[in-house]
């Protein structure tokens, strides 16, 4: 790596984390840590009466305490997570967003579905009132790029920005739009994803997906690598991080909690499982090349794990064809099992759980999994203690999308 | 006719359609300007939309368009007078 490459390299500064088992990565960590689940009845409001009945709430979330109300009025639950994580991590990176050129921060993220309670309140205008009765804010505010647009504005972040819409997998992918707008001479973006799918219309639209769990026991309705895999059950909340060019963190003094290192994504169609095998597997390699990184220096590997015997049974062999003999030692975990998939804001999740994860030398448990299935080393009940390096994060979007991204701890730098 | 639209009611019609709040004296201010608020021409909007609705008039093309609370009272309150006359 020559100096220049090494000096708009992309660090990871700071961390801020909306999600179902705890606000701010202290909580969120220590949940993850100790293996907690969180899944539950979904409570909110019109959300009682359907056959998904289990999922991961954000419940500590008062939108009002870290959002302002016009933004509260104006947009959707969905970009009131983003831009109270994107404060968070924000805070964590100590960067001040009016101390340099607003030209130097952009913002990406990546969402699955938008801004959906807010669409169906005023679609229930529409049709019971008439279109007299839909607020200007519509027009905006249901968008897939609606939270990039209000991050952008809030934060007065007028650096490059964009939005990823590439299935669950547009996590990553959004990490790696980031590190891309680095290299060409941002200093820092402000990147992550977030999604609010707990709301009734939004809710129906996921019925159709077959590997939804419909289970209404919150012990037994996402158990991935296990005989009992059902489905997944799903998640709000998402992350959003504060990623910047190795010199201008190192320049302002800022913490470097890690590298993004390397990252490739594939496409292999629509719930075709055992195809995600062959797509994953190259994004891996793809993501190892970038990245520098033999299949043996990977320390950690924080699955997809879609919790469906054929999806399930793909990864473990993409992992195995793209880490090879690696494969049989490395350790894997699945978080998420303990709180839901939060589709976009899934593999950020993992992204933050990885980051955490390296900085204490713990591989954290996949909650709620005893007996697997599969050949593959899933650490279960307890936190596993050793050194991390060096984390894979895997993600696949239910529309075929596959990504793979790798991390290097940010002391080793 | 409507009755002409007050500081005060605008004020709580901005605050409950574009969850901005203006002190209505501050909106009696000639030299004010809505962006300084940063209420935009979609909050704007989301107002006229609510006095239409409301009093089943109206309102001129264009007034959610209004840089000052003047411009946009002016707007109303002239759509207002043509009703019934």
């Amino acid at each position: 790596m020559t100096d220049d490459q090494a000096q708009r390299r992309a660090v990871l500064t700071g961390i801020g984390v909306v999600a179902p088992n705890g606000v701010g990565t202290d909580d969120f960590w220590k949940a993850v840590r100790e293996g907690a689940s969180v899944l539950g009845p979904i409570s909110r409001e019109g959300c009682g009466d359907q056959p998904l009945q289990v999922a991961g709430e954000v419940r500590g979330f008062e939108p009002g305490g870290s959002v302002e109300e016009r933004y509260l009025v104006q947009t959707d639950r969905f970009t009131h997570f983003a831009m109270a994580a994107a404060d968070l991590a924000l805070a964590d990176a100590a960067l001040d967003p009016s101390a340099g050129s607003p030209f130097a921060v952009g913002v990406v993220t990546a969402a699955g579905s938008g801004g959906g309670e807010f669409g169906q309140r005023e679609l229930q205008q529409l049709w019971g009132h008439g279109p007299e009765y839909v607020g200007p804010y519509q027009s905006i505010a249901w968008f897939y790029a609606a939270s990039t647009g209000q991050v952008s504005i809030r934060g007065g972040f007028k650096g490059p920005c964009g939005v990823v819409a590439s299935d669950e997998a547009g996590g990553l992918d959004a990490l790696a739009h980031a590190a891309r707008a680095i290299r060409r001479g941002t200093d820092a973006v402000v990147v992550g994803a977030a999604e609010a799918p707990l709301a009734p219309y939004s809710m129906v639209c996921q019925l159709g997906y077959p590997e939804l769990s419909l289970s209404s026991d919150p012990y037994s309705a996402y158990l991935p690598f296990t005989a009992q895999a059902a489905g997944f059950a799903p998640a709000e909340g998402g992350a959003m991080f504060v990623v910047e060019a190795q010199a201008a963190a190192v320049a302002r003094g800022a913490r470097i909690r890690a590298v993004i290192a390397g990252h490739a994504a594939t496409f292999t169609g629509a719930s075709r499982w055992a195809d995600s095998r062959v797509g994953l597997a190259h994004a891996i390699r793809g993501a190892l090349h970038e990245a520098r990184c033999a299949p043996d220096e990977i320390d950690v590997v924080f699955a997809d794990a879609l919790g469906t015997p054929e999806a399930d049974e793909a990864e473990v062999l993409a992992i195995r064809d793209a880490l090879g003999e690696h494969a049989t030692h490395v350790p894997v975990t699945a978080p998420k099992a303990g709180f839901g998939r939060a589709y976009s804001g899934a593999p950020v999740l993992d992204v933050a759980a990885a980051v955490l994860a390296m900085e204490e030398g713990v591989v954290p448990p996949t909650p709620g999994v005893t007996k697997i299935c599969h050949e593959v080393d899933l650490v279960t009940r307890f936190a596993r203690t050793c050194e991390l390096r060096t984390a894979l994060v895997l993600s696949r979007g239910l529309m075929g999308s596959n990504a793979a991204l790798v991390l290097r701890r940010g002391q080793d730098g | 006719m409507p009755t002409p639209l007050t500081h005060t009611e605008l004020s709580a019609l901005i605050k409950g359609k574009a969850g901005i709040f203006i002190d209505p004296q501050d909106l009696e201010r000639p030299e004010i300007t809505f962006e300084e608020f940063g209420v935009d021409s979609l909050g704007l909007l989301g107002v006229v939309g609510e006095l239409e609705n409301r009093h089943g008039v109206q309102i001129v093309d264009g007034a959610e368009m209004a840089k000052t609370p003047s411009e946009f009272l002016t707007a109303v309150n002239t759509s207002f007078s043509k009703v019934g006359s």
